[in-house]
């Protein structure tokens, strides 16, 4: 009998240098203290990549984990985080997917796999259950998602999951993502590169084991309100229709939808291009994560015009705006096209578009004409120019060559540019303009891998409801989404929550969004399922634990207050249009605030008090020498 | 007879039914211990569930080596574990897949409705599984509603 339920109670440890496989229980001080998934793989980075590891290198390591829910019926989603120090950033790198793969890697008995070292030649781990091989991927190399998932799925069974990577990963381009169930990415951060650089072409599993909870009866009741209050919700119905689609209306319609590369809030064509429009027009089919009772993504067919005949699951919001508003287009089956052809190719889909808005806006001011190009024209919406540089940068051809390392990168190697690439800590930006959502905005600038809202994501400003911000903060404008005070108390409580969301591997739009697991009763579920106790507060210690830890990680790696600013057109330049129109980012204010919530100096680093507090005494020494380096830079 | 029910247009593929259905049969979730399970075609966004129809003819039955797999009164087939020697002759024989083996006692999983009120259709997030009386003796193969399935969303001519 394991002594925690919902735990599959095993790591596993792959290295590839010498062929080496090994089991170890899963450790209880990291259950007690990170309770899984994101958790678990922060905790070990810290402890297992140091500094001046280069992350394409046999000594990063590349960890796959979830969380003690997942596989069981509790019905918000069962997800799992790939994390590795990113190739694209230099700091802490970390995605998250959903689909089918975290419930079978439970199944075969893992609740965290570590593939180390680099493989003499291309492979793929096979895992089945108790049994794991590493077999020649020869016949794969060069292979797209699709095409790997399908010959992995013809030779090894149709039921296996499977974990690949596209060739822009094996071409090593920074923002490469992995990709479980054909269309859902773990993208973010280049956790694809570090795979490939692994010479790990695919991991493929699948398990007959199962997962035992403590208290059936506490787990039920649970799982009953859930469900109760999930058909109940008013996002139900959205959610299922749209997905994360319907967020482009939104954006639109309060005037923070990234358009044209942030010069614009607005875009004439959002109807043309909207959640709404693919709904009516173009999916058959709701799908969902395992063991979700919101299905909330969706199976297209484009039936007529451009690309007729394309079909796919998608796309979710990001990507959708990223082919459409950010560069420009207003041909949705060019944009369908476009994220088909990231998925295919293994790209990050959000990084991609950047790195051609920011092209495109270059060449539109003048700065960048055809010659440097290769011939390319780079005009708003150019549906060819944008298809033709997906593939450019997956196969580092010419242009798509500088493109590949990211647009922080891309700017200094080109000379110029480099005020309006658009990233925070080398990630780039997603598809919400931070003018119109200051705390959304406060977000990308302080999470621990760079400008993403997946860290916070503060949807309670979106209320613009100051009784809200009143009575959960104590402070009315907490919770205005234009305004600057008390954002800093409204993130700290929102990553904390989303940590333990990521900890336990469910899903944010329905545990976080849609409210249905507030710390309360991811406590009490927790409980349930594990046997062991949790409380509101120790959750909340946990989320914290996890937040500060992330940040002593990235702080050893030498980021301090200076890399917690957005780019300067955020600070400078008014919106121009729409809904928040005029807003412009005050960063210094918000900053100050946030890093006083946290108990962090005014340069950003966690006091020694917050990190003894949070019981991280291994990062104090870490630290020490950051803080006393910024020290004598400040004299 | 009264059998479960699928509509394949509603099914999100989410495998909520083969947990459920696990728990309340071996009281713990693993799919693999299911008397349901969710075919799948990532490609096609295509997710059928299948589990026993109990059809009239039933060639697992009539091929059974140690005759374990039984009938009722009532028409539920099920197996005798006492009399199952875990071949899987019944795994291979079904016509749409509906039989996997226990991973520990490798005796035939087969849905026995829950004994009327089955589990899968009470908490089947969108009501792609239903549970009603029908004449229809035999269902339909896989394969072929997959086919359907992708003329009717034009993927195939």
């Amino acid at each position: 009998m394991p002594k925690y339920f919902g735990y599959a109670g095993r790591v596993l440890r792959v290295d590839l240098t010498r062929s080496r496989i090994k089991t170890k229980p899963t450790e209880t001080n990291l259950i007690m203290e990170f309770i899984g998934g994101r958790g678990f793989n922060s905790a070990r980075l810290y402890q297992e990549v140091p500094v001046n590891v280069d992350p394409v290198s046999p000594e990063n390591k590349l960890m796959f984990a979830t969380g003690p829910l997942v596989g069981t019926a509790f019905p918000l989603g069962a997800r799992f985080n790939v994390s590795a120090k990113s190739p694209l950033t230099g700091i802490l790198g970390d995605s998250n997917a959903g689909g089918h793969f975290a419930a079978e890697m439970k199944f075969a008995g893992y609740d965290q796999v570590i593939i180390e070292g680099r493989s003499p030649k291309p492979c793929l781990i096979l895992i089945r259950d108790q049994e794991t091989q590493i077999l020649d991927a020869a016949h794969l190399v060069g292979k797209d998602v699709y095409e790997t998932t399908e010959i992995i799925r013809k030779d090894l069974g149709r039921q296996v999951q499977v974990a690949t990577v596209g060739p822009a990963a094996e071409n090593l381009v920074l923002y490469s993502g992995i990709f479980v169930n054909l269309a859902r990415p773990a993208a973010r951060t280049g956790m694809g590169t570090v795979m490939a650089s692994k010479n790990l072409k695919a991991i493929a599993l699948e398990g007959t084991g199962s997962v035992k909870v403590a208290d059936s009866g506490a787990f039920w009741r649970i799982v009953e309100e859930v469900e109760e209050e999930t058909y109940a919700h008013p996002q139900y119905w959205p959610r299922r229709v749209m997905g994360t689609t319907r967020i482009l209306s939104l954006a639109d319609n309060l005037g923070f939808l990234p358009t044209r590369h942030f010069t614009s809030a607005t875009f004439e064509h959002a109807a043309e291009v909207s959640g709404e429009r693919l709904a009516r027009e173009y999916n058959v089919k709701n799908r969902a994560c395992f063991s979700c009772i919101v299905p909330c993504s969706r199976i297209y067919v484009v039936r007529e015009g451009d690309y007729a005949g394309l079909y796919g699951e998608g796309p979710e919001y990001e990507a959708l705006s990223s082919f459409t508003a950010r560069v420009g287009n207003s041909n949705l089956n060019l944009a369908l096209k476009a994220v088909d052809l990231a998925n295919k190719l293994g790209l990050d889909a959000i990084t991609t578009a950047e790195c051609i808005a920011w092209a495109m806006e270059l060449h539109e001011r003048g700065e960048l004409d055809k010659k440097e190009t290769d011939g390319l024209e780079l005009n708003w919406g150019n549906g060819k120019t944008i298809l033709e540089l997906i593939e450019r940068i997956a196969y580092r051809k010419g242009f798509g060559d500088l493109l590949a390392d990211g647009v922080r990168r891309a700017a200094e190697k080109l000379g110029k540019g480099e005020e309006i690439a658009f990233h925070v800590k080398g990630l780039e930006l997603i598809q919400a303009d931070p003018r119109g959502l200051k705390g959304y905005g406060l977000g990308y600038a302080v999470s621990s891998r760079g400008a993403d809202h997946l860290r916070s994501e503060p949807f309670l400003e979106l209320s613009d409801d100051p009784d809200e911000g009143m009575k959960k903060f104590g402070i009315a404008e907490a919770t205005l989404r234009l305004a600057h005070r008390g954002k800093g108390r409204l993130v700290r409580y929102f990553e904390d929550w989303c940590a333990v969301v990521d900890s336990l591997e469910i899903c944010k739009n329905l545990a976080e969004n849609m409210e249905l697991l507030p710390l309360k009763r991811a406590a009490e579920i927790t409980e349930a399922v594990t046997g062991s106790h949790f409380t509101e507060e120790s959750m909340s210690e946990i989320g914290e634990r996890i937040v500060n830890l992330e940040r002593a990680y990235i702080v050893r790696q030498g980021i301090t207050r200076k890399d917690d600013y957005l780019p300067p057109r955020f600070l400078k330049e008014p919106l121009p249009n729409g809904n928040s129109k005029g807003s412009v980012f005050e960063m210094e204010p918000m900053l100050n605030e946030y890093y006083e919530e946290r108990g962090w100096d005014s340069n950003g680093i966690p006091k020694t008090r917050k990190l003894r507090e949070m019981h991280l005494e291994y990062a104090i020494k870490d630290l020490e020498k950051t803080r006393s380096k910024s020290r004598i830079k400040k004299i | 007879m009264k059998r479960i029910i699928v509509d394949v247009d509603r099914c999100s593929g989410c495998r909520l039914c083969e947990a459920v259905c696990s728990f309340a049969h071996e009281n713990l979730f693993g799919s693999s211990a299911s008397r349901i399970t969710v075919v799948k075609e990532d490609a096609f966004g295509f997710d059928l569930p299948v589990m026993c129809w109990h059809c009239s003819r039933c060639l697992p039955m009539e091929t059974c080596p140690s005759k374990a797999l039984k009938r009722k009164a009532g028409g539920l087939i099920y197996a005798n574990e006492e009399e199952c020697i875990g071949c899987g002759k019944c795994v291979e024989t079904c016509l749409v897949g509906a039989i996997k083996l226990h991973p520990e006692r490798h005796t035939p999983l087969i849905c026995d409705q829950c004994g009327g009120k089955p589990i899968c259709v009470r908490k089947c997030p969108t009501k792609a599984l239903t549970y009603s009386e029908t004449n229809v003796l035999r269902p339909k193969l896989p394969v072929k509603i997959l086919e359907e399935t992708l003329r009717k969303w034009r993927i195939i001519a």
